[in-house]
């Protein structure tokens, strides 16, 4: 696998890290947006929405199960239906993928698992969640302990397996995690010697955020510190690299009082990690980043306000904040004209889905490390920056490439005498009718009655570039 | 990264593949014309090449205007490896090259090493009476014929100045018959008598004595400007005394490695194997213009307001159209016709040109380039690159006045020995002395600017060297680059060139 994107940080690096906090982002929608929006019956374009948002894009059968439909209703599928995989399982170049051996293979069997699963929004929401506890196989070997942490972040995005889940939960398991005990250095700290690099990402990156949003801090050094001390004595046993565990010493915690935001107590990890989770700032940090996951604008003080009282008051489980905010309007903004970018990995998938694309070879890696986003390779312990950052001139060459590759192996019928107006019909309905603007179309369907078609190898042509053009062109990048 | 995200090089049909004709020892040539690690890389941000937009106050064009925020906006394009004696940060480099950039530019040099041994005698031909008949003797298999070509013989065309006694291979002469082209060699000669569109020096048999026939020990002569192997190149030493101690684009190798005549002790100096010249492109579609019709969606109205992301999406690719475009193989429409299609030295010059007219204070550029070591079917493996040597050469001179710095920059052509008179019975020629060597720009005075020996049979069967290559590298930094010869050039001084009418001067 080519290691060209270098700027990946090991962890050890990582207090030197720029700090990302994701919400850069355009002018609150408007009135005027919110108006367009009948959330108890679905148009065709808001169930597009949703299925980017919240998944890899819309199929057919998604646009007719659920136009006319309330958007509760589809939420409530999203969240309550089982994680599960269809049809034929990836391969690479003719061989079954390996993902412990290979690091191709063990991208390339997470794309697999995204692009055919049935309910999306499982794999959408593990990848959510791999962005937010960013772990990089650059510093985490052997492989399984990256295998092993995605399935718990599946745990903790199959709702309809575990509805109850909360954020706590999950940051009690992935403290304890083998894979982050190793990424962040967590197995080296010990009484005595105190290793404060897991501590301080608690704290700055996974729960609170280093300041509020008027700018106070929300600890201090010496919070870290004390901090770093109760969450000491874990280490890893690996020696079976397919049964790793992670195990408690009591001789290596730190035991004796500890003051955490000015209280004090004995504590240990989860404790220490209740405290963290208690503080003011973790609600509105968590809630603002889940819902910049899915909507380009953040929320206003009043949704904000709403959306921390749900997520407190019910044990900071998952499913309810989500339920909010995947039915609020906010999401079905600017429905005319798609308004955020697509994290290469929604792109990549999505258009696989799209076009009936299997993993078969890594065409799928190759592109993704070229357009920034190598699922498993953060940059940084932040994860991916993301944003308008996701375009350059290098990337902008590598989606388009992606998708005329996947086009390009299609198989395509030859019309004899097809029209302009109904090769781009036709081209249209194969790559699942995307959103275009009019003045895209207009372009296209220029493009279209421009195009030779006097032989089958003019006829096939037009073909491949009015659907390269559809799904792969600047319109193509948003959702 | 995927094949179509990578620079594109246009490997297209290269005129030969030798390969197959050179001698065993040939072999692992190419190799050792550079052997030195980098010690970091440069990103080269779309700005910088693209020459900034215009109106941009040169105090602007600065490190601080060109942060990683703005690579991972608008990306690169290219990457160069830098080579020099300690680390240079990131920031000190742009400033260097942004400062150089707001000077008028400098006279620059650019050196193409016809890699190989180029056989001279079949490129310059003597023509006159005996001389004629004593070269198509000791030529039976590979002998140019005088005058126009015929089906099976390659002619000559007489070079004016010369007295009829010399005359260029008609693959080197522009013109349908000849190389297909309104420009080639004997354009940039002209009259031959140095004034106004008289711009190509030739000296017919440049190289030293005695002749060591090694690929290897030869090329290093040529690269250190000496007659023994230094760990510095000729114009390395020159960047030394003379150059910018910040900035590494002020002599780049068109290579994945450094070429050694630029290796330097302490200036920074670069390799830049190519820029993202990468396209939109749909695979197996050979009928239709990605890249263009691409162009035309990101050209279509702007997004509605606060919808940065979609205004995000059109601009980037709109943006990379136009980089391509500019910057890449420039397969859609060469903004200035005659270069060879699809030759690695095409791509070279053309890199050279986007590189020199950047203003990103580039003195050298070295290109490494060809197949000449002709040992058997010369005529068919040679004859295509002359064509291309001497159509490329026309053209970048022709690119460069496109924008507007032609009169700044100096070209000159070398090989790292001539071939013996004889040929041989594969109908080619072994390693031999006297090669030929080029000095084309517009401030060159033109013409025959060394003696060409003749060709009665020698002790050795070689070319007698009339010009010491060093002779030449006196004059272009004397004349040229500025400086001093003697602190640059061991040995020296050499006698100075001798022009056909008695001059001594390479400039005019």
């Amino acid at each position: 696998m080519s290691r060209q994107t270098k700027h990946r940080r090991r962890a050890k690096q990582s207090a030197a890290a720029p700090r990302r906090h994701r919400l850069q982002l355009p002018p609150a929608i408007t009135t005027a947006d919110q108006q367009k929006v009948d959330v108890t019956s679905m148009s065709p374009a808001m169930v597009d929405r949703l299925f980017w948002r919240a998944g890899f894009g819309p199929t057919a059968a998604d646009r007719a199960a659920w136009t006319g439909k309330p958007v509760t209703d589809a939420v409530a599928w999203l969240l309550s239906t089982p994680a599960g995989i269809t049809g034929t399982p990836g391969t690479r170049d003719g061989k079954p993928l390996d993902p412990t051996v290979d690091d191709t293979d063990l991208v390339l069997g997470w794309v697999d698992r995204m692009v055919r699963s049935t309910n999306p929004f499982v794999e959408r929401m593990g990848f959510f969640w791999h962005r937010h506890f960013a772990n990089s196989r650059e510093s985490v070997s052997p492989p399984q302990l990256l295998v092993k942490q995605n399935a718990l972040f599946r745990k903790y995005s199959d709702l309809a397996a575990t509805p109850t889940a909360s954020f706590k939960d999950l940051a009690y398991e992935v403290t304890v995690d083998p894979s982050m005990l190793r990424f962040l250095t967590g197995e080296y700290n010990v009484k005595g010697a105190p290793n404060e690099n897991y501590a301080r990402e608690l704290m700055e990156l996974f729960g609170l955020g280093v300041t509020d949003a008027a700018g106070a801090r929300n600890y201090s050094e010496e919070d870290v510190k004390q901090l770093a001390k109760s969450l000491s004595g874990w280490q890893i046993d690996d020696k079976n690299p397919d049964a790793v565990v992670s195990y408690f010493t009591p001789d290596r915690w730190y035991s004796g009082p500890k003051i955490v935001f000015g209280k004090f107590g004995n504590y240990k990890q989860n404790e220490a990690i209740d405290l963290v989770l208690a503080h003011p700032n973790h609600a509105p940090y968590f809630v603002s980043k889940l819902w910049g996951e899915f909507i380009t604008t953040p929320p206003d003080a009043a949704t904000l306000t709403k959306l921390t009282g749900i997520y407190t008051s019910q044990g900071l489980k998952l499913k309810p904040l989500l339920e909010q905010i995947l039915a609020d309007p906010a999401l079905y903004a600017s429905l005319d004209e798609p308004n955020l970018i697509k994290p290469p990995v929604v792109y990549v998938v999505g258009a696989m889905r799209t076009l009936a694309a299997l993993v078969t070879d890594s065409t799928a890696t190759d592109h993704l490390d070229a357009m920034g986003q190598l699922p498993y390779f953060p940059p940084t312990v932040a994860g991916w920056e993301g944003g308008l950052s996701w375009l350059n001139t290098n990337t902008a060459l590598a989606r388009f490439s992606f998708v005329a590759t996947l086009v390009s192996r299609m198989t395509i019928d030859d019309v004899i005498g097809e029209s302009p107006a109904a090769a781009y019909d036709r081209a249209y309905a194969a790559v699942g009718q995307p959103w275009l603007a009019p003045a895209t179309q207009t372009a296209i369907r220029d493009y279209s009655g421009r195009a030779g078609s006097s032989n089958s190898k003019l006829r096939k042509e037009r073909q491949l570039m009015l659907r390269a053009l559809m799904l792969a062109g600047p319109d193509g990048q948003v959702m | 990264m995927s094949d179509s995200t990578t620079p594109t090089p246009m490997n297209g049909p290269e005129p030969s593949d030798m390969q197959a004709l050179r001698c065993a020892d040939c072999a692992r040539s190419d190799s050792l014309v550079t052997d030195l690690a980098p010690t970091s890389a440069l990103p080269i941000p779309v700005e910088a090449m693209m020459g900034f937009p215009d109106g941009v106050p040169h105090a602007q064009r600065t490190a601080r205007g060109l942060d990683r925020r703005t690579f991972l906006r608008n990306g690169l394009a290219g990457v160069a490896s830098v080579y020099s004696a300690t680390q240079l940060d990131w920031g000190s480099v742009w400033e260097a090259a942004m400062a150089e950039a707001a000077e008028p530019m400098q006279k620059s040099l650019v050196c193409i090493f016809l890699n190989g041994g180029n056989d001279g005698l079949n490129n310059i031909v003597p023509v006159a009476g005996p001389e004629y008949a004593s070269y198509q003797s000791q030529r039976t298999n590979i002998a140019r014929i005088i005058g126009a070509s015929t089906g099976t013989q390659v002619g000559t065309t007489v070079m004016p100045g010369t007295g009829g006694s010399l005359a260029f291979a008609n693959p080197l002469v522009s013109g349908a018959a000849n190389n297909g082209d309104t420009r080639g060699l004997d354009t940039l000669y002209g009259d031959g008598l140095g004034g106004l569109g008289s711009d190509l020096a030739i000296f017919p048999a440049a190289d030293y004595t005695p002749a060591n026939r090694s690929h290897f020990e030869s090329r290093d002569y040529w690269f250190a400007g000496a007659l023994q192997k230094l760990q510095t190149g000729w114009l390395g030493r020159w960047l030394d005394t003379y150059g910018s101690t910040a900035n590494p684009l002020q002599a780049v190798s068109l290579d994945s490695s450094l070429s050694k005549q630029i290796r330097s002790s302490k200036a920074p100096v670069c390799a830049i194997e190519s820029l993202n010249g990468a396209r939109f492109d749909v695979p197996t579609v050979t009928t239709a213009d990605a890249n263009a019709e691409v162009g035309k969606l990101a050209a279509v109205a702007a997004a509605q307001a606060g919808n940065e992301h979609l205004g995000r999406s059109r601009d980037i690719y709109g943006l990379t159209v136009d980089v391509s475009n500019r910057l890449g193989g420039l397969k859609g429409g060469t903004p200035v016709a005659g270069y060879p299609a699809n030759t690695d030295l095409t791509r070279k010059l053309q890199l050279a040109a986007t590189l020199l007219g950047a203003g990103l204070g580039t003195r050298i550029v070295t290109v490494d380039w060809g197949s000449f070591d002709t040992h058997g079917g010369q005529i068919a493996a040679q004859d295509p690159q002359l064509s291309v040597l001497s159509r490329g050469l026309a053209a970048f001179k022709a690119d460069l006045a496109a924008r507007g710095i032609e009169d700044k920059v100096v070209t000159m052509v070398f090989s790292e020995f001539g071939r013996r008179i004889g040929s041989n019975d594969s109908g080619g020629t072994d390693h031999g002395a006297g090669g030929m060597m080029l000095v084309s720009g517009s401030a060159v005075r033109g013409g025959l600017a060394g003696e060409h020996p003749g060709v009665k049979v020698s002790d050795d069967g070689d070319l007698v060297v009339k010009t010491d290559f060093r002779s030449v590298y006196q004059s272009l930094i004397s004349e040229w680059l500025g400086g001093d010869p003697a602190a640059i050039l061991p040995g020296g001084a050499f006698a100075p060139i001798h022009r056909y009418d008695g001059g001594t001067a390479l400039m005019k």
